[in-house]
């Protein structure tokens, strides 16, 4: 199997700000690949590009062998893409709006029938396929926008986001669908700044932040990074940034920063710090409910990276 | 060329599930209609003192010319009337049918010689039925103008004959009556005419006609409205990663105003003829192409609003404000007869001004040949207007 999207060294500015700073990977048939990286890293923006909505500054995309830079149409035809905000008509029924997009890539008649009856099962809202799109949950409204993306079968999916902002049910429900559609052969592009997400989908992932990639590989490979560091998850309450920097003062201690309630420590040996980062916390007021020793996973990555956490 | 009616079908939709769209596009010219339409009478000319009329002088010899000075030299008949000196009898015969001229007078070829030769001659008044009473007071001018006339030129015959007798001939015969010429104030019958047919619009008609076209161009704003939404809400964003060109969507966009206008046009045809009676005049295919037409031009329009606007806002202000110029200048309020001088300019711009002209006059009698010219301007308009929109459309 070869690479069906290549990306080399692609580069977008608006205006004075490089959004995308030279970004290069590829993405083999067949394989679902991540791109992680927090809000602002260009994402988006690199997405855009490959959709032919954003045309480089610099370097190039080419999809199914053909470039984005010379026959656009030829990688339109190719994609499939479901926007990260939903891209819906509020007043036209799930039912019409799948049936509009189905149209736009071309399906007519009996296909467009049963790729719109397709579409419907994989949202799963074939009871109310004839409301108005205005009146779903945010959760179906997601997956209809999903639906309206793969109906017409494309062999390329891009993902931009599709989970921001929606209960764990529905949130569950997507990762389940994009696994299906991937196992029907379809080839993803899924990005994200939810590292479980893109842990539970991808086979490669690349990390990105500032508009570079600054990692690239599969979650083995991209653990491998973090070397043989222990990573230490603190659940604490109200850590002050005094009491963060006395952390990173202690011995042993390589790294450590806030994730959502919780505190992050790597460090190569875990036994030598527990002691000292306890008795820190305690001591300043902060308090410990329970600290686990995990490995590491995609955020001690991308903190041992960037020394910051994924969801600043 | 399939995704651009997929897209004009799409927007055509969305438009008529929309609430606002549906009223002012639909309820506010019915109720309009009914509102300007119920005051009385009829519009056009009215019996107003300002009394529009033409005098076709067609006489070879002078004594018509001697009628027309004798019309239109006097301050009284000045006050009252608005002469126009014209040569052409079929043109103001026309617009006297139709309403344009409130009355006539046409001097016939061979009045000098009728006159000359002591025969009675006729002078023609024509008068439009709908407005009697101001065609009365022509007739009677006319009459007492003829009078005058007569007196003169009776009096420069005998002065003549007198002159003539003092003169080298032998005086005449005692006992013989002068020879008199045998015109006399009797001999010159002043016709009146009622032009033939009753071309007066009715108010409801009038407004029928002014405010289809002045609302037939609402279809741009909600048109406009749908590119700026599709723009902020990510589906124009959608339709670009499709492999539609940016042409399919543009165009898609235009005939897709384009087919609510020629929908709104059949619900307020439709819909003031059942509602309130209105006659539309004998051929429908003149007043559908009219209304077609003015569709298009929405449909340029709604490209130069999503160009200027950059929200619902600006284009719910820009998009009204220019409705109501187009609108004011073109008749859907008040007959473009009785508008400032200083608009005229304006109105040939004005796809309104058009399409009301086209729509009463169809009402008239007018034909397709005849609605043609006006047609074209209005397409010619919304053509710019498309022009003008896409190149200056923003995607982003
Ligand atoms: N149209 C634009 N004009 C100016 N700056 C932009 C534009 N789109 C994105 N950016 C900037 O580029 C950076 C990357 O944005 P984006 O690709 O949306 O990031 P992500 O999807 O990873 O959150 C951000 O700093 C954003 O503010
Ligand atoms: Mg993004």
């Amino acid at each position: 199997m070869g690479s069906i999207v290549q990306v080399t060294d692609l580069v977008k500015r608006f205006g004075d700000f490089t959004a995308v700073d030279g970004v290069s990977f590829s993405i083999e048939e067949g394989e679902v690949f991540g791109l992680l990286g927090p809000n602002g890293a260009g994402k988006t923006t690199t997405i855009s590009t490959i959709s032919c909505l954003l045309s480089p500054d610099g370097g190039d995309v080419v999809v199914g062998g053909h470039s984005v830079s010379g026959a656009a149409m030829a990688v339109k035809r190719e994609l499939g893409v479901v926007p990260q905000e939903i891209a819906l008509y509020p007043t036209l029924s799930a039912a019409e709006n799948l049936a509009f997009w189905g149209r736009m890539y071309g399906l007519a008649g009996a296909d467009l029938a049963s790729a719109v009856d397709d579409a419907l099962a994989l949202a799963g809202l074939e009871d109310r396929s004839k409301e108005r799109v205005e009146k779903y949950s945010g959760g179906m409204k997601r997956r209809i926008n999903i639906a309206a993306g793969v109906l017409h079968r494309p062999k390329v999916l891009l993902m931009d986001e599709p989970t921001v902002g929606i209960d764990p049910q529905s949130r569950n429900h997507i990762l389940q669908t994009v696994k299906d559609l991937n196992a029907g052969g379809m080839t993803v592009l899924y990005t994200s700044h939810y590292m479980e997400e893109v842990e539970f989908l991808c086979d490669r992932i690349a990390i990105m932040d500032h508009g570079k990639i600054i990692a690239m590989g599969t979650l083995n490979e991209l653990r491998e990074v973090v070397g043989g560091m222990d990573v230490i998850d603190v659940k604490v309450e109200n850590v002050s940034d005094p009491v963060l920097e006395q952390v990173r003062a202690i011995p042993g201690v390589s790294q450590a920063n806030r994730t959502d309630s919780a505190l992050q420590v790597l460090t190569p040996g875990s036994g030598a710090v527990l002691g000292k980062l306890v008795a820190t916390l305690e001591s300043e007021g902060s308090h410990v409910t329970s600290i686990t020793v995990t490995e590491p996973n995609l955020e001690s990555v991308f903190l041992h990276l960037t020394g910051k956490s994924l969801r600043d | 060329m399939h995704t651009l009616f997929v897209i004009a079908g799409k927007d055509a939709k969305v438009i008529m599930r929309d609430r606002a769209a549906l009223l002012v596009m639909l309820a506010m010219p019915l109720a309009l209609i009914f509102i300007l339409g119920s005051a009385l009478g009829s519009i056009g000319q009215g019996d107003s003192l300002d009394i529009d009329v033409a005098i076709v002088n067609m006489d070879t010899g002078d004594t018509g010319q001697r009628f027309v000075e004798g019309l239109t030299g006097s301050k009284e008949i000045e006050a009252l009337f608005n002469i126009d000196v014209s040569d052409d009898a079929e043109a103001v015969r026309t617009a006297v049918e139709k309403g344009d001229l409130t009355a006539a007078l046409i001097i016939p070829p061979d009045l000098s010689e009728k006159i000359a030769a002591g025969e009675p001659v006729g002078l023609e008044v024509l008068q439009d039925p709908g407005s009697k009473i101001a065609g009365g007071i022509w007739a009677s001018v006319v009459r007492a103008g003829v009078a005058n006339a007569s007196a003169q030129i009776i009096a420069v015959h005998t002065l003549q004959e007198e002159l003539a007798g003092a003169g080298a001939q032998p005086p005449a015969s005692p006992g013989a009556a002068p020879r008199m010429p045998s015109m006399t104030f009797d001999a010159v019958a002043v016709r009146e005419i009622e032009a033939q047919v009753d071309k007066r619009i009715s108010m409801i008609s009038y407004y029928s006609a002014g405010m289809t076209g002045m609302f037939l161009l609402f279809g741009s704003m909600f048109g406009a409205f749908g590119f700026v939404k599709e723009r902020r809400e990510q589906t124009l964003a959608r339709m670009l990663s499709t492999p539609a060109g940016k042409l399919s969507i543009v165009g898609g966009k235009a005939v897709g105003v384009l087919m609510i206008g020629v929908g709104q046009f059949a619900v307020l045809l439709i819909g003031t003829k059942m509602l309130f009676g209105v006659d539309w005049g004998q051929n429908l295919g003149a007043t559908v192409l009219v209304g077609a037409a003015e569709a298009v031009a929405a449909a340029g329009l709604a490209m130069t609003l999503a160009a200027l606007g950059k929200s619902e806002r600006s284009i719910g202000g820009i998009g009204p404000a220019a409705i109501m110029l187009f609108a004011a200048t073109g008749g859907s309020m008040i007959p473009t007869e009785q508008l400032p001088k200083f608009l005229l300019p304006v109105q040939v711009i004005s796809p309104v001004y058009w399409t009301v002209s086209g729509f009463l006059d169809v009402m008239r009698g007018a034909s397709v040949a005849d609605v043609l010219p006006g047609v074209g301007a209005v397409l010619a308009i919304g053509a710019v207007l498309f022009a003008f929109g896409t190149w200056r459309l923003r995607f982003e």
